[in-house]
């Protein structure tokens, strides 16, 4: 059965068997790649970001940039480039119509057939999809550090990544999720995308969502469930692990407080831009090729600093043709604690505006990084329980990144070598 | 003037402490029945401390306190609280 992704696009994975791999290795150019580019092989070559097939050409960044559209028409917001150094394409002779191995870390991941090696400018990047060229802004940064060329072309994976303990259990490819989301009999699936320990907040903005989704649905058989879609990606001293992230999602569902037949977790591989309300579009993108029918946005979804507006992220979406998506956005306010209703609420339904106990990310670290259990009303305990044995099992002591955790983790996937 | 908080967050533990100092007085519920001790810094103290400590913070958008201090600074910060039953104690850690 097929299944339908972004862009009205059958979802196709684009892998080879391990003969016509090891084949092409005694014949075949081989190139490094950076974690970014490889962490985008693998989504391109399980669909995740359906309907592309490989890395993008100058025409479709050009389009993406100034139109927020492929060549097609396709609603797309953020350019999927490989960048590579001048001294690479010489030393390996790149050319056009060539077919060239693409591998991280030494072992091939991927073969590119060659389509288009070019040069753009990388500002112009920056300033379209995230609004400026300042360097303190994460997403500038990372396009600052690219290299000065791009290659672009279809990809297809030659070796599939190995997901170590404990991502093997969330790992799950849009084609796999869909045949869950089937076999689960759901007809609504509202992504959660975090990439944080939930306190109750983020419990409630799911549940929230959860209730908005299911709208006119029947509520004597459920059919609407919540797919909690953990961002993996390149993490900075101050983070949550990744280890503690998606087990203490897993715990809400292992402790009940999400009715396991309405929940699961799972991630996806991706290095946020911090694009704001360009990310926010990209995310339902994401999610409706994993078979959502909604997303939830919170305040500031994918935001940094002060360069958005914190619903810039909810208001793009009535900037965009109708039709172009196959998710509906859902938009929240802010949940936070009323010391007079004396429960988590919802700001748009409770009054009590001055007493409001606004959840803030960076106080709760704070309580955690004090080693004080917050109040269940704040944290579930199960959920602090399973943090801190993360952070024992994984975090080298702390469920915050610290260097030797940046230095010395577990890699989240291994590659097998590919022996000609 | 001091006015921008540090918050040490007490546990029953720390609570004891506080209480045989007669300083349970001063702490206050914050966030969903958390109690917290406030330590007030000025700017310029605030701006050392984010110096010294490069992955504190000051929560500019909802707090407004520096927050992810060291947790041996805020263990520190506490014992001589309690020593010398004062808030007064910023100053001479710095």
């Amino acid at each position: 059965m097929d299944f339908i992704g972004h862009g009205n696009t059958v979802i196709q994975e684009r892998k080879m068997n391990s003969s016509e791999a090891r084949q092409l290795v005694e014949k075949t150019k081989q190139i490094p790649i950076s974690s970014r580019v490889a962490r985008e092989c693998i989504d391109l070559a399980y669909g995740f970001f359906t309907p592309l097939i490989g890395f993008m050409n100058s025409a479709t960044l050009n389009s993406v940039c100034q139109e927020m559209k492929l060549i097609d028409g396709t609603l797309w917001p953020i350019p999927i480039l490989m960048d590579i150094d001048k001294s690479t394409i010489d030393k390996n002779n790149l050319k056009v119509g060539e077919k060239v191995i693409l591998s991280y870390e030494g072992v091939p991941l991927a073969l590119m057939d060659i389509e288009e090696i070019y040069q753009y400018e990388k500002q112009k990047i920056a300033q379209a999809v995230l609004g400026t060229t300042e360097k303190k802004h994460p997403g500038v940064m990372m396009i600052d550090q690219w290299m000065d060329y791009f290659i672009a072309g279809p990809i297809q994976l030659m070796n599939e990544p190995h997901f170590q303990p404990p991502f093997d259990r969330f790992w799950f490819t849009p084609l796999q999720l869909h045949k869950i989301f089937k076999e689960k009999n759901w007809k609504r699936i509202v992504a959660h995308q975090t990439r944080n320990v939930p306190h109750t907040g983020h419990e409630w903005l799911m549940k929230g969502a959860w209730f908005s989704a299911n709208g006119d649905l029947s509520v004597e058989k459920l059919k609407t469930g919540i797919l909690v879609s953990c961002i993996i990606g390149p993490k900075r001293i101050g983070d949550y692990i990744d280890e503690a992230i998606l087990l203490t999602q897993q715990e809400l569902n292992d402790s009940a407080y999400f009715n396991p037949d309405i929940h699961m977790v799972s991630f996806v591989l991706w290095d946020m831009r911090y694009a704001g309300p360009k990310e926010a579009i990209l995310h339902a993108i994401i999610r409706s090729n994993l078979g959502c029918t909604h997303h939830m946005f919170g305040r500031d979804h994918a935001g940094v600093g002060s360069y958005y507006d914190p619903y810039d992220a909810h208001r793009i979406f009535d900037e965009i043709p109708e039709g172009s998506l196959s998710i509906k956005a859902i938009r929240l306010l802010e949940w936070f604690y009323c010391p007079i209703c004396q429960e988590v609420t919802y700001s748009g339904l409770c009054g009590h505006t001055k007493e409001r106990q606004n959840f803030s990310g960076t106080m709760i670290r704070s309580i955690i990084q004090d080693k004080v259990q917050p109040t269940r009303l704040l944290m579930r305990p199960e959920v602090f329980q399973t943090m801190m044995q993360s952070a024992e099992q994984y975090g080298f002591g702390s469920p915050f990144c610290n260097e030797k955790y940046l230095k010395e983790r577990r890699p989240i996937f291994i590659l097998s070598p590919v022996s000609k | 003037m001091n006015k921008i908080p540090i918050n040490i967050w007490i546990n029953e533990s720390r609570y004891q402490q506080l209480c045989q100092s007669g300083l349970e007085g001063m702490t206050k519920e914050v966030l969903a029945g958390m109690k917290v001790l406030q330590i007030f810094c000025t700017e310029e103290q605030k701006d050392l401390l984010l110096k010294r400590y490069p992955q504190a913070k000051y929560d500019q958008s909802t707090t407004k306190s520096i927050e992810l201090l060291p947790a041996e600074f805020k263990e520190n910060l506490f014992n001589r609280i309690v020593e010398k039953k004062s808030l007064d104690v910023i100053t001479e850690l710095l």
